[in-house]
């Protein structure tokens, strides 16, 4: 099942480790680049509790998420 | 490029300064072979994270294949018992690849997030303010035996579901455990003893939380044997990782930490001009300026190509945390302890799949023990002298053998 509320993901690179555990808990939304840092490849590509799981999960809070439309900040 | 470097890295000179020794390797010749000990030393920055960041070409399952003795070298007689550790130390999901390393580490991974490590933090400032009020009543420290022994242990027993009348006997065992990174030839009797006490300790406790679960390590990892990822072994071998793994580690941090306040009284004025803004800070700034961890090893997967050297399929591989930590081309001043660094893109914790487990639960550690020290005194000194400081023979930890302090 998709996303259907538009979300906007940051990850950001100064602090990711490349453990993949994002990857792990939302599989279709992040991916690790070339360099081993990960990319919220598809922002829609799995349920807001997943990338939410995946968000928690990431042990350096690396992960932001926002609903891109109204700005809401749902993590952290 | 060859370096004229000698080989013996447990020589007293590099065992006292990894940093002159691991950082002259690192300008000369950054992927060095080493020819005493039969493994690539590694120590750029860059190539560190890299290295670390493709598990895939790099194999952490070294207990499991590699057939060499151990080193320092241990007394024949005591091989057997090195067998015993080997085959308990490779249950270890840090001593596994994926995909089974994945499967493990989800098992566990969620009881370490940043969220649920914060719940905790009220009980480390309660278990900190216990030690250093004991502390004051006897009016000296050695911070190694009286602070950083104790506190991530009583952490861990807390963690670990630990009855309170069992703490002291935890600690004892503790103690021997402690021998995993010590480099005395005898050290395989202390060290398989302690898994066997703790072997038999954790078996009960196993048991009962397979049946009753409660909100405990053990009952985490339980939950993974019956979702049929860990066997009651792996079970049993990972209640002790929380020792094991973050014993030693957090100890070498609570006093290197210190000791470079005490060696930099600017630093440690600056921590107490601002503590609420700093402690975070000085606290990575500890975690880099003298690590804890000081190497880790890996096995060659493939031939790889790093530099302008070629790592054969099966060569051991050392990266030299305490060395990338110090490269000036990732830090300025590198030698320098500057508790406002930031960001601080240390490699203290590793990188990667396998990165460590415990940091979130160490850096509540080591920002509430910092701040703690910073509220409560003035001024720190060493109650020794600087030549009388030993570390212990080991290329693993930066570990010091004991840090009696006194105050203003
Ligand atoms: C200052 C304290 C600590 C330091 C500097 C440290 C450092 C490290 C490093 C460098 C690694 C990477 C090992 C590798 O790549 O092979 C690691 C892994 C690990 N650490 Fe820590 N550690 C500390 C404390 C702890 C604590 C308190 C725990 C307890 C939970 C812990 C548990 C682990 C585990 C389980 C792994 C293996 C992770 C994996 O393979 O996925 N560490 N640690
Ligand atoms: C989780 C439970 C762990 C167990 C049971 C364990 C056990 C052991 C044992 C038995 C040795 C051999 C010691 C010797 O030869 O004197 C060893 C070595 C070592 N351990 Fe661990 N360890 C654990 C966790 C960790 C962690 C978390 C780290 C990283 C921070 C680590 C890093 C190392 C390194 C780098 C060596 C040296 C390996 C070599 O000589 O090639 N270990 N460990
Ligand atoms: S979980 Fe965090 S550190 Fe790990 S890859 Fe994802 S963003 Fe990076």
């Amino acid at each position: 099942m998709a996303q259907e509320r538009k979300l906007k993901i940051t990850v950001d690179h100064d602090v990711c480790v490349g453990n993949a555990m994002c990857e792990t808990f939302a599989t279709n939304t992040f991916a690790l680049n070339e360099e081993r840092q990960s990319e919220a490849v598809n922002p829609q590509g799995d349920p807001l509790a997943q990338v939410l799981e995946a968000a928690d999960n990431c042990p350096v809070s690396a992960i932001t998420v926002e609903d891109a439309e109204t700005g809401e900040k749902l993590f952290p | 490029m060859v370096t004229a470097v000698s080989d013996d890295m447990f020589t007293d000179e590099v065992l006292n300064d990894p940093y002159a020794y691991y950082g002259q390797l690192r300008e000369e010749d950054p992927v060095h072979w080493n020819d005493l000990y039969q493994l690539w030393v590694v120590t750029r920055h860059d190539d560190l994270v890299w290295l670390t960041r493709h598990n895939e070409l790099f194999s952490s399952a070294v207990f499991k294949n590699d057939p060499r003795p151990p080193y320092p070298t241990i007394y024949d007689s005591d091989l057997g018992l090195y067998e015993f550790v080997r085959e308990y130390q490779a249950r270890q999901f840090i001593q596994h690849d994926r995909p089974v390393h994945l499967d493990m580490r989800k098992v566990v991974h969620g009881y370490f997030t940043p969220r649920s490590m914060e719940e905790w933090r009220p009980m480390v400032k309660d278990v900190i303010k216990d030690l250093l009020d004991e502390a004051e009543e006897r009016g000296s420290m050695d911070v190694m035996r009286d602070f950083a022994t104790p506190l991530p242990l009583l952490i861990i027993a807390e963690m670990m579901g630990v009855p309170r009348q069992d703490r002291p006997y935890i600690r004892e065992v503790a103690e021997k455990l402690l021998y995993v990174g010590r480099g005395e030839p005898w050290r395989m009797q202390n060290f398989s003893e302690g898994i066997r006490e703790m072997i038999e300790y954790v078996t009960p406790l196993v048991e009962k939380r397979i049946v009753e679960p409660e909100d405990d390590f053990i009952s985490v990892l339980a939950q993974g044997e019956r979702e049929g990822v860990f066997s009651r072994d792996q079970v049993i071998s990972n209640s002790s990782l929380l020792l094991l793994a973050g014993h030693e580690t957090t100890i070498n941090l609570l006093c290197n930490g210190i000791l470079s306040f005490i060696r930099n009284p600017d630093q440690y004025e600056l921590l107490r001009s601002d503590i609420e803004g700093m402690h975070v800070k000085a606290n990575e700034e500890c975690l880099r300026h003298d690590s804890s961890v000081k190497s880790i090893t890996r096995i060659a997967s493939e031939d790889v190509e790093l530099r302008d050297k070629v790592i054969k399929k099966e060569d051991r591989i050392r990266w030299f945390i305490s060395s990338a930590n110090r490269d000036p081309r990732k830090f300025e001043n590198p030698d320098q302890f500057d508790i406002t660094r930031w960001p601080n893109p240390h490699v203290a914790f590793g990188a990667g799949i396998h990165h460590c487990l415990g940091a979130t639960l160490v850096r509540v550690e080591g920002q509430e023990a910092f701040r703690a020290f910073a509220e409560r005194f003035e001024s720190l000194h060493l109650d020794t002298t600087e030549d009388q400081l030993e570390y212990q023979p080991s290329i693993t930890f930066r570990s010091l053998k004991s840090l009696p302090i006194t105050w203003n």
